[in-house]
């Protein structure tokens, strides 16, 4: 513990500045696959335990079309529908016919998942690292605010995954499509009995997580190494900010996904060697405390 | 799904199955390996990890190996008999490793083991040749008390690999002269939080200090191993704002560090040493790699500078599609001295005849920086091996400027560090 | 009660037929080795006990009291850790350190199991698996104790006790397997006891059974604490096969697989979960001896098996044959009617 340490950084702008914006750097592509995954735990009723197989799924993509086209929209964009469209497939023939079964055939199906595209993914690009590089525009030295320093690829990655969580708020709570969903949550027979296609619209929410995950890891794709089964330990920690957030919520996820951002950049200045202690031991309290999750509703 | 919540005649039924099916399946299993051409070729078993996060490990050993095996076969093998090597994936996982390895012999036919695994996989193969002794030679294995500590050693096993030790020492003698010269008095360290990143971390430190007494460790970080993201450390970093860095970051860890890192300009401040920079696949994964960051050797095509090394360095990439890896370089040798083990038994496989063989052998290799390597014949562990450091240049072959450490030094060095270990 | 000493009744004749069919499952364990005198073998079943062991004390939880954990293997490392400090110490004998294990798994299960037991359902899983990565960061930080990720090196030794030398690769195999009978033995006793079906009744009906008076977290804090005991003998003997612990055994990686043996094999058969970590293994086998590809074949094997047969190999094979017997009209002693319910 060096509480002192903490202090001082507190009080000088510049390191409050730094600390703050990599704890929201952590903490926002936490968030985008973790707001998949709650989405769909939401929706659904499953944990997609393949989640973090997604994340990797969209950084190749992007890697491989930023290879051929060297436009980094482009693989962004390739990075978010190549997961979104593996992930409606994988929706459809297998995880739908889990639906109201055992939670450990869903646990099985996904296993099977993580252990079928880690070995793709070996077989199609090698078991070498990969990094996809940075596009030259975000290639300038990092933005200095207020004496702390921020690289621009950072503020942009901020801004593009504060954007999706808005965006996607908005698409729930404001569209119609978004009602429909959130009725879908609560009671999927009624809405089938609307009329409504249901199948559609699962394998449609199940899509759009993937895609969360997928976008997470394009945008990580040009500073994070790719390899063969890079997804494990985001799967890990996603999983950890939607439970402390309360599964199926996404304000909560974003919270949580925030905390923990934080706790690592302050913990890393204050008290290095607990943070990944901290993280279980609050996972495990607040399982505790409130199973549900901070922002879960009360009745799981 | 139907749950049954009456177990009576279904348990027998499970009971029968599970005794009709083990009898069929002991009986598929207890078919011995039908060796027909056994007087022909000799199998050669290799437990390694080749699947996950770490699969290159895996895959580049295995193909330094066939790459070596195919030379020595296509120029007429030993007396007429041929090598084969068989691979076996542990998944990275030590039991799967043991359990592997002992098939490998028991039902493979496999009357050697070049053991690809490594860390905690190692160890578990080493206990497996006190078991069976056949012989074993470590590839990947770095951490020093494998071969080190006597109360570990077994006979019939030797390690064909850089040794922690050695890398500290040199690492010290290296660092040590560059901050001096420079004035590198902050130091800060960066290395992953288990096992070997804090032993290699805490020795080179120590090697470092005793060389240069005035540096001072003004922090020290400890990610996570596989974390995929640093920039916690990195901001850490620019507070704390030290002369240099050291790191024992490796694989796509480093790369990442790297590569993030660099969004934030550290290494115009910072003088980095690294340990594991130096390893082709790293270095070529990095799409900007800054110039200047001072790394360990780790596999170079320029450096030992000889046409035998190119050599292998093209061999290695034309089958494997890309450069050769630290642990392709220690696999190819550790072939070169089985090799030259069967010529000098005349082919006969027992243990304890090549490990006769082995002891104190001295072969001349591409990755000799002096005359020879040499298998020591009191701990079974390799040296003459490039210990040197280097420091980057951002286009191939992105490390230049390699100062080599003597190895009288090194040796020197091990000697008090093994008398202060209890291990000499 | 009157039902109960009804079934008290029936167990002591299950009891005699549990002993006969347990001797003669022990006699072919020990007799496969002599019959097919192949190290391999010895090697596959020691495997296949071990595991197995893991399996079925993890279906304690999931099958009989539907209870999904995905910690189990925390118990699995305790087992082996503890026995393998102990041994290296060199204080204490083997059967004292196998005591000492379970013991202290035991213990360690209760503290956990207490906190666990009282959340429901998948809330149950997560906090499981919380634990799990906690122990195993433990195991990984604690390198002064443990050896961190290197594991306990330098072998674990076994000396002789009582004459039993299990040094000797075949009276290791023997050891192994009586544990194992001994093992399944007990939890058989267990699954048929009016515990067990206590335990079934607060899987199906939890709501009935607290309203019958059944105190149900003390149950399902029993059996945790018993499964947790018996996960730990598996790690002891795999901790005894491999000469070592790794913080691997600890990992969520093995908890998986002890979760897909049990799925392979059958939940509601009692030795299912044998039978799914024998052919788990037997694939394992086969499959890494022809392919790199063991991700990809593993993958689609589950898959199959999942949506095809939709559930354990043994569980299919016990619900064909009921609805064999069903079929046919007059059925002499008719079994107690298959209850169904439909999970989820």
């Amino acid at each position: 513990m060096n509480l002192d340490v903490l202090a001082g950084c507190f009080a000088s702008a510049s390191c409050a500045v730094t600390q703050v914006s990599t704890g929201l750097i952590v903490g926002m592509l936490l968030f985008l696959v973790a707001s998949g995954l709650s989405l769909i735990f939401g929706v659904l009723g499953v944990v997609n335990f393949a989640h973090g197989a997604f994340y990797m799924l969209g950084a190749y993509f992007a890697f491989l079309c930023f290879e051929r086209t060297g436009s980094f929209v482009a693989a962004l964009v390739a990075g978010a529908v190549g997961a979104g469209i593996v992930g409606v497939l994988f929706e459809r023939f297998f995880m739908s016919k889990v639906y109201g079964r055992d939670l450990l055939m869903q646990l099985l199906v996904c296993y099977a998942a993580i252990l079928i595209f880690d070995d793709l993914v070996k077989i199609l690009f090698g078991a070498e690292y990969k990094l996809m590089g940075m596009p030259e525009s975000f290639a300038t030295a990092p933005v200095e605010i207020a004496g702390g320093f921020i690289p621009s690829y950072y503020i942009f990655m901020l801004g593009m995954s504060l954007g999706i969580g808005l965006l996607l708020w908005l698409g729930i709570n404001r569209t119609r499509l978004g009602k429909v969903i959130r009725a879908l949550a609560i009671n999927p027979q009624m809405v089938g009995a609307l009329g409504i296609n249901t199948r559609l619209l699962y394998a449609g929410v199940f899509g759009l997580g993937c895609a969360l995950a997928g976008t997470a890891g394009a945008l990580a794709a040009p500073v994070r190494s790719l390899t063969p089964g890079m997804g494990l330990s985001v799967l890990i920690e996603s999983f950890i900010v939607t439970v402390i957030g309360g599964m199926g919520s996404i304000p909560g996820a974003l919270a949580a996904a925030l905390l923990i951002g934080l706790t690592r950049a302050f913990g890393a200045i204050g008290f290095p060697l607990f943070v990944d202690g901290l993280m279980f031991a609050l996972m495990g309290l607040v399982l505790i405390l409130r199973p549900t999750g901070l922002f879960g509703a009360r009745a799981a | 799904m139907t749950r049954h919540t009456q177990a009576g005649p279904a348990a027998t039924l499970g009971r029968r199955t599970l005794l009709g099916a083990a009898a069929a399946g002991a009986a598929m299993l207890a078919r011995p390996h039908v060796a027909g051409a056994q007087a022909k070729v000799i199998r050669v078993g290799m437990p390694t990890i080749l699947s996950g996060r770490v699969a290159i490990l895996g895959t580049s050993s295995r193909t330094a190996v066939q790459y070596a095996f195919s030379r020595i076969n296509e120029a007429g093998g030993l007396g007429g008999r041929s090598l084969e090597l068989v691979e076996r994936d542990s998944k990275g996982r030590p039991d799967e490793a043991a359990k592997v390895t002992r098939d490998l012999i028991n039902n493979d036919g496999c009357e050697l083991i070049i053991d690809g695994e490594a860390s905690s996989g190692g160890f578990a193969v080493h206990e497996v040749i006190r078991d069976l002794p056949v012989l074993c030679i470590h590839t990947n294995s770095e951490t020093s008390s494998l071969t080190a500590d006597p109360k570990l050693h077994v006979k019939t096993a030797f390690r064909c690999a850089r040794q922690g030790i050695h890398d500290a020492v040199a690492g010290g003698v290296y660092a040590s002269a560059i901050s001096k010269q420079r004035g590198l008095k902050r130091w800060m360290t960066c290395s992953p939080d288990y096992a070997y990143g804090r032993d290699n971390t805490a020795e080179f430190l120590e090697f470092i200090k005793k060389f240069d007494p005035s540096i001072e460790v003004v922090d020290q970080v400890w990610p996570r191993l596989f974390a995929p993201d640093y920039t916690e450390n990195i901001t850490k970093a620019l507070q704390v704002r030290p002369q240099a860095m050291y790191s024992a970051l490796w694989g796509g860890d480093l790369v990442s560090f790297i590569e993030q890192s660099n969004l934030y300009r550290i290494f115009g401040n910072i003088t980095l040493f690294s340990s594991s920079l130096g390893d082709p696949p790293v270095l070529t994964a990095i799409k900007q790699l800054p110039p200047g960051l001072h790394t360990a050797y780790r596999y170079n095509r320029n450096y030992p500078d000889k046409p035998s090394n190119t050599a292998f360095a093209d061999g290695f990439a034309s089958l494997a599609k890309h450069e050769p890896t630290n642990w392709a370089w220690q696999n190819y040798v550790a072939a070169q001295f089985i090799a030259e083990a069967l010529k000098r038994t005349n082919g006969r496989t027992e243990g304890a005849a090549l490990a006769a063989e082995l002891k104190g052998m001295a072969l001349d290799s591409p990755l000799a920086v002096g005359d020879k390597l040499t298998l020591r014949d009191t701990d079974h562990t390799l040296i003459g091996y490039p210990t040197a450091w280097g420091r980057t240049v951002p286009k191939a072959p992105f490390v230049e400027g390699f100062v080599p450490v003597e190895w009288s030094q090194v040796l020197e060095m091990e000697a008090e560090w093994k008398q202060r270990k209890g291990y000499a | 009660m009157r039902n109960g000493l009804m079934r008290t009744g029936l167990m002591r004749a299950g009891l005699m037929r549990d002993l006969l069919v347990a001797m003669l499952g022990l006699l072919v364990l020990l007799a496969l080795p002599l019959v097919f005198p192949h190290p391999s073998l010895r090697d596959f079943l020691i495997y296949v006990i071990a595991y197995g062991l893991l399996a079925m004390s993890l279906n304690l939880l999931v099958g009989l009291t539907g209870l999904v954990s995905f910690g189990h293997a925390a118990y699995f490392a305790s087992g082996a850790y503890v026995f393998g400090l102990l041994m290296q110490s060199g204080a204490v004998s083997v059967p004292l350190a196998m005591l000492a294990a379970v013991g202290g798994t035991a213990l360690l299960a209760l503290v956990i199991g207490a906190i666990c037991v009282r959340l429901k359902e998948i809330y149950f899983s997560f906090i499981t698996l919380a634990f799990q990565m906690f122990i195993h960061s433990i195991i990984l930080t604690w390198v002064d104790l443990t050896g961190g990720d290197q594991g306990l090196r330098g072998g674990i030794p076994r000396p002789p006790f009582l004459g039993i030398d299990l040094g000797e690769a075949h009276t290791l195999y023997a050891f192994a397997a009586v544990i194992f009978v001994l093992c399944l033995l007990a939890m058989r006793q267990v699954w048929q006891s009016p515990f067990g079906y206590t335990l079934r009744m607060i899987r199906d009906n939890p709501a009935r059974a607290n309203f019958l008076g059944v105190d149900v977290v003390r149950m399902k804090l029993g059996i945790f604490v018993l499964a947790g005991g018996v996960a730990s003998m598996a790690g002891i003997i795999m901790a005894l096969f491999v000469s070592g612990a790794f913080p691997e055994f600890g990992f969520w990686t093995t908890s998986g697989e002890a979760i897909f043996m049990i799925m392979l094999g059958g939940t509601q058969v009692f030795l299912g979960p044998v039978l799914g970590a024998f052919l788990l293994q037997l694939l394992n086998h086969y499959v890494t001896i022809y392919t790199h590809h063991h991700g990809l074949v593993l993958g689609v094997v589950i898959l199959l098996i999942v949506l095809g047969l939709r559930r354990g190999v043994a569980d299919f094979a016990a619900n064909w044959l009921a609805e064999r017997r069903a079929a046919a009209p007059p059925a002499p002693a008719a079994p107690e009617p298959a209850k169904t319910k439909a999970a989820g």
